[in-house]
């Protein structure tokens, strides 16, 4: 038992109901939200791997079948998860200090938010019981309609709403695929669910077991906001404030990784399963570059380039060998990074500008230099120019792609990269590059210095990562090489 | 002459896509590459139909690569169709949730 994991959850889940319950005092919430968020990133580093079982209820042999069970809601922490905690604990340190710094005044309850949400992305991943997995699932989405909600940006209630109706369908349908599950297997525990499986008690091919795969994959689309639900996701890193969206679209990664794992554990005798990943992650990642590629709205743009960046991550796990597997997650947390940087660069370009439209600007790498060389070094980090992290993780996707047999797959996704750097060509000469135009006004103010902190951070992580991949894959490598047995 | 003039549409169309505002030629030509992305990608991505039959692959990417071509532009009814209507993403989630469903129904037996 180790005593730290679940405070992984816990510290962020307190200091969220805290904040919210002493949003009154101005200071004092400012320092627990910096001290707390300081903290997340660090928890997760120095914690020990191993399980938790959450009541002390380990796990009891049952003398007939002679099968583990495990009646405690359990948490299952290793390097995987490690790194990503880690990385989201990072981010969102960084989002909380950008937000301390930006406002005079901060909001408890957006806090809250900021905090509940990450409290709820680690659990996701942390968590070896699947109607566990679905609470904070639910939590995450509320988490998520509120940040947008609470943006200052024009229609975010809107697009939060919107967001929420369709969360009306997908968290429903996933629910009903959960319970198929847990009346044909008697347990929500995925380990347990996956020993009955492999020791032949549960027929996989009934309806029933490929109903609930159908309803829980919806689910995931939702979560992930892979395709019919790319639009709405977009949309609402648009609608965010930008530091939000930086955090948003990590919690999407992490939902997305954390439910297609649990999945993967037990449906990936079904070969249909495969198919279906491969086959909207491909679909996520034409429509998502396509649309990025005829926007004008920078922050939509990048929107729509998150969401075909999430079809990589899909892709490589679809193919499902430990090469691909590894190539996907090492691609997750190279997205988290990347977007990240990108939603805070452009969030910069905003705050000077005022300006969303890239035919209204222009000129400005005059008056933000550092900003313009780092946002161009995170779009082609995503676009997948060596030798930055986003480069590694595809090129690890291509050869993963060529070596299964599907070459098809490597061309569309050297496509994918080459139309990515045309988006970030074509956005970094409209808004940097190109003459200022006569009407529009740079506010004579510096970028705030957070942000530029922020983006030298990740900027430092990009390279890090770029160069020396390894420190990464071979944990993650490791950890999938333990999925696949 | 038949050629250019339909080309010439194409970017006459593009135009109304970025209507109100100026159309500068960044946009134009990320369009036109998003456009010729589009075919391609589709084109491609039709080719894994060889590993369910040699066959069926050809036939499918030969009918799609001259549907596709005879229709362009594709991105105005693709962007039309990507919009922020919920009516929309409503119609979508549901054809998505029936095609998962009935894929799965058919496809499901192949272990």
């Amino acid at each position: 038992m180790n005593e730290l994991i679940p405070l992984m959850v816990i510290v962020p889940m307190m200091a969220a109901l805290l904040l919210s319950a002493f949003s009154k005092y101005d200071k004092l919430i400012r320092i627990l939200a910096f001290v707390v968020a300081i903290c997340l990133p660090i928890i997760p580093i120095v914690s020990n791997y191993g399980l938790h079982f959450f009541g002390g209820y380990e796990p009891m042999v049952d003398n007939v079948t002679n099968i583990l069970y495990h009646p405690a809601i359990t948490y299952s922490f290793d390097f995987m998860q490690q790194c990503f905690i880690a990385m989201i604990g990072l981010l969102t340190f960084l989002v909380v200090f950008i937000y301390l710094s930006k406002y005079k005044k901060v909001s408890g309850p957006y806090l809250f938010l900021l905090f509940m949400g990450t409290s709820a992305a680690t659990a996701l991943i942390l968590t070896d019981d699947i109607f566990h997995m679905f609470v904070f699932f639910e939590i995450l989405a509320l988490a998520q309609v509120g940040i947008v909600a609470a943006s200052s940006i024009e229609y975010s209630y809107e697009m939060a709403l919107k967001y929420m109706i369709l969360g009306a369908i997908g968290s429903p349908m996933m629910l009903l695929g959960i319970g198929f599950l847990l009346a044909m297997t008697g347990t929500v525990n995925v380990t347990d669910i996956v020993a009955i499986l492999r020791g032949g008690l549960l027929n996989v091919t009934s309806p029933v077991f490929l109903l609930s795969l159908g309803l829980i994959f919806f689910g995931w689309l939702y979560a992930s906001g892979l395709p019919p639900f790319h639009t709405i996701k977009s949309g609402i890193y648009s609608k965010a404030e930008p530091h939000a969206a930086a955090l948003l679209q990590s919690f999407t990664v992490i939902s997305m990784i954390s439910i297609v794992i649990i999945m993967f554990r037990i449906y990936s005798s079904l070969p249909i399963f495969e198919v279906f990943i491969v086959l909207f992650s491909v679909i996520a990642m034409i429509l998502g570059v396509s649309m990025a590629l005829t926007q004008t709205d920078f922050r939509r743009m990048i929107g729509f380039l998150a969401v075909g960046e999430l079809g990589f991550i899909g892709l490589g796990i679809g193919l499902g060998t430990q090469f691909a597997l590894t190539a996907g997650l090492f691609q997750a947390l190279n997205e988290i990074v990347i977007t990240a940087l990108l939603f805070i660069g452009f969030g910069a370009i905003v705050h000077s500008t005022n300006e969303v439209d890239t035919r209204k600007l222009g000129g400005l790498l005059a008056y933000h230099p550092k900003v313009g060389i780092m946002l161009l070094i995170g779009g082609l980090a995503m676009a997948g120019v060596p030798p930055l992290n986003g480069f590694q993780s595809k090129l690890m996707l291509v050869q993963a792609s060529l070596s299964c047999g599907y070459p098809e797959l490597s061309i569309l996704t050297i496509m994918v990269s080459i139309a990515t750097f045309v988006v970030f060509v074509k956005t970094f000469y409209s808004m940097f590059l190109r003459p200022k135009p006569h009407d529009l006004e740079v506010a004579d103010k510096e970028v705030p210095k957070a942000m530029v902190f922020t983006m030298l951070i990740l900027l430092i992580v990009i390279f890090a990562l770029g160069l020396f991949p390894n420190v990464v894959t071979s944990g993650i490598s490791n950890y999938v090489g333990g999925l696949l047995l | 002459m038949k050629l250019y003039d339909q080309l010439f549409y194409v970017v006459k169309r593009f135009k109304k896509l970025f209507s109100p505002g100026p159309v500068t030629n960044a946009d134009v030509s990320g369009s036109i590459t998003a456009e010729i992305f589009i075919i391609v990608s589709i084109v491609i991505a039709s080719l894994l139909l060889r590993h369910v039959s040699v066959l069926l692959a050809g036939f499918v990417t030969l009918i799609l690569a001259v549907v596709l071509i005879t229709n362009i532009p594709l991105i105005p009814k693709f962007r039309i169709e990507q919009e922020d209507s919920l009516n929309k993403m409503l119609f979508y989630a549901i054809i998505a949730l029936g095609f998962i469903v009935i894929f799965l129904y058919w496809g499901g037996n192949l272990v």
